[in-house]
């Protein structure tokens, strides 16, 4: 829909730009090669900055010589944590949490490495490639101490401790108890259990992390651009750390090119490029290649969780509990904590089902491998694999169909809002309405049909189900990680039109690829009465509000947009006024259409330049106490954040022969609220999926038990490519929130539902050989390994 | 990740570029398509103090008939072999596993002289020199001279090439078959192979002629199984003998592990693909997939 035919009376139901598909403003630039990310800033006379990173996992550092890297040609300075030590405080990753260490964080490895591809020392030269010339010509002594390369090791009372401080390698304990899990399990008609096991993933954004520091010798000043989704939270961390006012650290987040959580966490980097910008006075610049950004940037899952699940006889699961061990890596993330992933496991392992009793225990357990962090979905992806796959060992027991299981245990619509084990409150969403609406969309009853047939054939044709539910534009009232001491609950929109009538929108949240610049303006237009056009949206830069954090736990268009309205609102009320003088109208008479203000029902109307004109340079239009600033500024907090919900359903096929998985069709009925733009809303199902697939099938951080990173490149990382990406169908249930505007965040259920629906559907193609699915990825590899397994079980009962 | 500091040349005939490395002094290093070589120069797992980039040179880039043989230039890239009517015609088995060589921006790039030169155990090109018994046309600083392709491919990313050669041209001599087949697996399309087979037959009215086979992705080289092609010879053409020549192949070959794929798995696709192979090789023309 264009603005030519959109329609222009008034009496047109509104809105009119929420709910359009409206083409991204944002795609022109990034498609065309106009975008500008952190790389391409060009300050003046710019250093670049190369990092020695530690080829040792676990090592005490006993000496570093740095002189023949000094004399090398271009290199302007060389830095290590010796001569840093009095410029910066360690940023720590609190929490009120008990049985959690903090680990602080420093630019550059103290005293110890404790990770292989851990930043040493830096060296500033006129070019990169001078800069890592001279890598070379440092000298690091290291005494090795051993790696700890598995949690379950790592656990054992005799293993080297990463942290001494801590006195433990367990970073963070936790457990979640509803109900008597022991009893109803002993009662239970039917219980089942496994092991399940999601290995490490890189979140690989496809631009690698990226920090430019221009330093402003004017104001001693530094402006950090950085492809973080977090300025706001760097800016604050960074201002702590180095004791600068916020007015002396600006921190920009320009175009970015994707983060999927590894651009949310403060890195040592950033650290480490605005304290020497400052020694310098040099403008500094640094992108991590691709080895440094797999090797560096905060990982994802990495869990292995013991779960048992029980049943009545009328498939009620009545009963649950779980032990889960995350190997978090060598340190604390700032701010999430080491506890965000595993911790998000055991608090959503219930998901959208009733299930009386519930007893989760996690151990966050430090390894010589980098930390995990947030990471699209984070502790969701497995915590609904686990779920799901005892759901269908619960099915395959009792004799029910999947379907039937899951229509039996979902939270109906009259029981929201409901309260999970863990404290976690369902608000209400269609939960069944999701899962209806996939099994009809999918044809459900004729691919058993289908299935039966294939079977018969010797085809290993399988179904997957996943439902899951997630946790969105969270408020203030809980913690977006638990016992965090900042504010997440909360963002800010200000709104303004300027002396020419130009309005812009500036915001707290960051956009780093899900088209906020196009869907808070949709919001805008709507609700300020603009035309979509002639919203300009700004985002990502600390100077533009006084306090935000940015862009995660699918928050900003709960959060973004909720401020959004409230400020539009705010705006619009004084531009009705002005123009109530302006037309000699009665407010109430006044309605704000397409960037005028009109008197309802006649064609008497003044546009926004005029009403501008009007306050900022006519002196003698209106009476001075009229003339109000044409701003509108509202921090908005959704206090407890809104419940998101979706289901999968995917349909495999197993080549018996090279043991590959092919994704034949692919269903998800989602639940996001009321959608904004519903083009995004696919983009962002349809990349979430993808990389579901991707933790399904393809891709794994293999370490080896020297804490050696064997899949270090994108040749040995395997991720799904658009030929490993089927189709899919996806149907929206769109129930309204109680949240402003009725949005449901939405840009990561993707990659939860996804590894769960697909690991069912496998399991299901499997299951005529007796083959269950505990581990993703579910590599050919591993599929192969079970066959044989398999085989060799037939054959040694042949034997018999 | 930059490469270390190197000297660039770009000569714009053979003999000057033959010059170029001899006077780098074992030192120097060939760019053809840079596929596999500008990630090593990054890495720095590769520091060559002269880069000698053959792209100017426009005499070795073609593809001819020469009576029972296809000449290529060894700069004709992936993608023209691909893409030739003379190939698809007489080098049908290529013709076939061109589309399997990594992605279409990376074979308008590649080179078939590079990918010989590279030896990767996992690459399609050097596979096929070896079930066509191609021949390499080789210049050094003493001249020319010819190698064949069983004796190029040394191990792993290693041919038999002296620092100051280069690969000018590769002879194919068409194969007398009347039937063939290119099977591979890769976790993706356009991934190096986990495992491949390239069959070409010559079969009589109930048994094989002649026949040659060749596989790669399970060692340190590709792999001519010419033992295999002994067993063939005279062998009935009937149900079992594509299950007989599964087994003849992976009785002949013990398949590498690595991080994809361990050497049990290695093995079982070499034997699956072997049989789909022989299927395909043995059926019709028209029956062909």
């Amino acid at each position: 829909m264009n603005s030519e035919t959109r329609p222009h009376s008034s009496d047109v139901l509104r809105p009119r730009n929420v709910g359009a598909a409206i083409k991204r403003t944002e795609d022109p630039r990034l498609l065309t090669g106009r975008g500008e990310y952190s790389a391409d800033r060009k300050p003046d006379r710019p250093l670049h900055v190369a990092f020695l990173r530690s080829g040792q996992p676990h090592a005490r550092i006993a000496r570093i010589d740095t002189v023949a890297a000094q004399v090398s040609p271009g290199v302007v300075a060389v830095f290590t944590a010796e001569n840093l030590a009095g410029d910066f405080k360690p940023v720590i990753p609190f929490s009120r949490m008990p049985n959690y260490y903090a680990t602080p964080i420093v630019p550059l490895a103290t005293g110890k490495v404790r990770y292989v591809g851990e930043a040493v020392a830096a060296v500033i030269a006129t070019s990169r490639y001078l800069a890592e010339d001279a890598l070379e010509l440092i000298d690091v002594d290291y005494e090795p101490l051993g790696a700890l390369s598995r949690a379950e090791t790592a656990i054992a009372g005799d293993a080297a401790l990463l942290h001494e401080e801590a006195g433990t390698n367990v970073l963070i304990a936790r457990e979640f108890k509803k109900g008597d899990v022991a009893a109803d399990l002993k009662a239970a008609a039917v219980r089942v259990s496994g092991r399940f096991e999601m290995t490490r993933k890189a979140p690989l954004a496809m631009e690698p992390r990226s920090y430019t520091a221009e330093y402003d010798k004017r104001r001693d000043a530094v402006t950090l651009y950085t492809s973080s989704n977090i300025p706001g939270i760097v800016r604050d961390a960074i201002c702590e750390s180095l004791d600068l006012p916020g007015h002396r650290l600006r921190v920009v987040a320009p175009d970015v090119g994707g983060s999927f959580g590894s651009k949310g966490s403060l890195y040592p980097e950033e650290l480490l490029i605005c304290i020497a910008a400052r020694k310098l006075g040099r403008s500094l610049k640094w992108t991590a290649d691709r080895l440094e950004d797999v090797s560096s940037s905060s990982q994802a899952f990495a869990e292995i969780v013991d779960a048992e699940m029980g049943f009545d006889a009328n498939g009620i699961a009545t009963s649950l509990q779980a032990d889960v061990i995350g190997d978090v890596g060598a340190y604390s993330i700032y701010p999430w904590t080491c506890g965000l992933e595993p911790v998000q496991v055991v608090s959503f392992l219930p998901g959208p089902y009733k299930i009386a009793s519930y007893r989760g225990a996690v151990r966050g357990v430090a390894t010589c491998k980098p930390p995990t962090g947030p990471y699209r979905g984070v502790g969701r992806p497995i915590s609904t694999f686990v779920a799901e796959r005892l759901m269908d060992l619960g099915a395959k027991a009792l004799g029910l169909d999947p379907l039937e299981i899951r229509r039996r245990n979902l939270i109906p619509a009259e029981e929201f809002p409901y309260r999970i084990a863990s404290g976690i409150i369902w608000d209400k969403t269609g939960f069944v309405e999701c899962l209806e609406a996939a099994a009809e969309a999918v044809g459900y009853e004729q691919l058993r049909a289908q299935q039966a047939d294939a079977r018969k054939h010797g085809r290993l044709f399988g179904i997957g189900i996943a439902s899951y539910a997630e946790l969105t534009g969270i408020g203030s009232r809980i913690a977006v990680a638990p016992g965090m001491p900042i504010n997440t609950g909360s963002e800010t929109a200000k709104i303004t039109i300027d002396s020419t009538g130009a309005i812009t929108a500036a915001f707290g949240v960051a956009s780093h690829g899900q088209g906020l610049e196009t869907t808070l303006a949709q919001i805008v237009a709507d609700d300020l009465g603009a035309r979509f056009e002639d919203v300009r949206v700004i985002q990502g830069d600390s100077d533009e509000v006084p306090m935000s954090t940015g862009t995660y736990a699918s928050r900003s268009a709960v959060l973004g947009g909720g401020a959004a309205k409230h400020a539009s609102r705010i705006l619009q009320d004084k531009i009705k006024r002005v123009a109530s003088h302006l037309l000699e109208a009665n407010q109430d008479d006044i309605e704000v259409l397409d960037g005028k203000a009109v008197v309802i029902g006649t064609d008497r109307a003044v546009t926004f330049k005029q009403v501008a004109k009007a306050v900022y340079s006519d002196m003698k239009t209106l009476p001075v106490e009229a003339r109000e600033e044409l701003t509108g500024t509202y921090t908005y907090d959704p206090i407890n954040g809104t419940t998101a919900a979706a289901t999968h359903i995917a349909v495999v096929e197993v080549d018996p022969l090279t043991c590959f998985v092919q994704i034949l069709k692919y269903v998800v009925a989602e639940d996001c609220g009321r959608i904004i733009n519903p083009m995004i809303v696919d983009g962002q199902v349809h990349g979430g999926v993808a990389q579901g697939i991707g933790a399904a099938l393809f891709e794994e951080l293999v370490y080896d038990d020297d804490g050696q990173l064997l899949s270090a490149s994108l040749v040995d990382y395997v991720i799904p490519s658009a030929p490993e990406v089927p189709a899919m169908d996806v149907v929206h249930i769109e129930s309204e929130s109680a949240v402003a505007g009725g949005f449901r965040g939405m840009g990561e259920g993707g990659t939860i539902g996804a590894p769960a629906a697909i690991a069912n559907a496998i399991a299901d193609a499997l299951s005529p050989l007796g083959i269950d699915v505990s581990i993703l990825p579910m590599t050919p590899e591993r599929i192969f390994k079970l066959m044989e397994q398999t085989r060799l079980n037939a054959r040694g009962k042949a034997d018999e | 990740m930059k490469p270390a500091k190197f000297d660039y040349v770009a000569p714009t005939t053979v003999d000057a570029a033959v010059e170029a490395l001899r006077a780098a002094n074992g030192e120097g290093k060939v760019l053809a398509g840079g596929q596999s070589l500008l990630p090593l120069l990054n890495f720095r797992m590769t520091r060559p103090a002269v880069l000698v980039d053959l792209n100017g040179i426009r005499e070795l880039s073609f593809i001819e008939l020469r009576g029972d043989r296809v000449a290529i230039g060894a700069l004709t890239r992936h993608r023209e072999i691909e893409q030739s009517p003379l190939i698809a015609s007489k080098l049908p088995v290529m013709a076939a596993a061109m589309r399997h060589v990594a992605h279409l921006a990376i074979r308008n790039r590649g080179t078939i002289g590079g990918s010989l030169s590279h030896a990767d155990p996992a690459a399609e090109l050097p596979m096929l020199s070896l079930l066509y018994s191609a021949s390499l046309s080789v210049q050094g600083p003493s001249g020319r001279r010819t190698i064949a392709a069983e004796d190029f491919f040394v191990d792993a990313l290693t041919n038999c090439l002296e620092p100051e050669d280069i690969v000018v041209e590769i002879e194919f001599p068409i194969l007398q078959q009347n039937g063939w087949a290119f099977e591979e697996v890769a976790r993706r399309f356009g991934d190096f192979a986990l495992a491949s087979i390239a069959v070409s037959v010559r079969r009589g009215a109930s048994t094989i002629k002649d026949a040659r086979v060749a596989v790669m992705g399970v060692a340190d080289t590709p792999l001519r199984l010419k033992e295999v092609e002994g067993q063939l010879r005279g062998i009935a053409i009937d149900d079992q003998m594509p299950d007989r020549f599964s087994e003849l192949v992976t009785s002949s070959v013990s398949a590498n592990g690595d991080l994809h794929a361990s050497a049990e798995y290695r093995q079982h696709l070499l034997g699956q693909l072997a049989r789909r192979a022989m299927q395909t090789a043995l059926a019709a023309e028209s029956d062909r997939r």
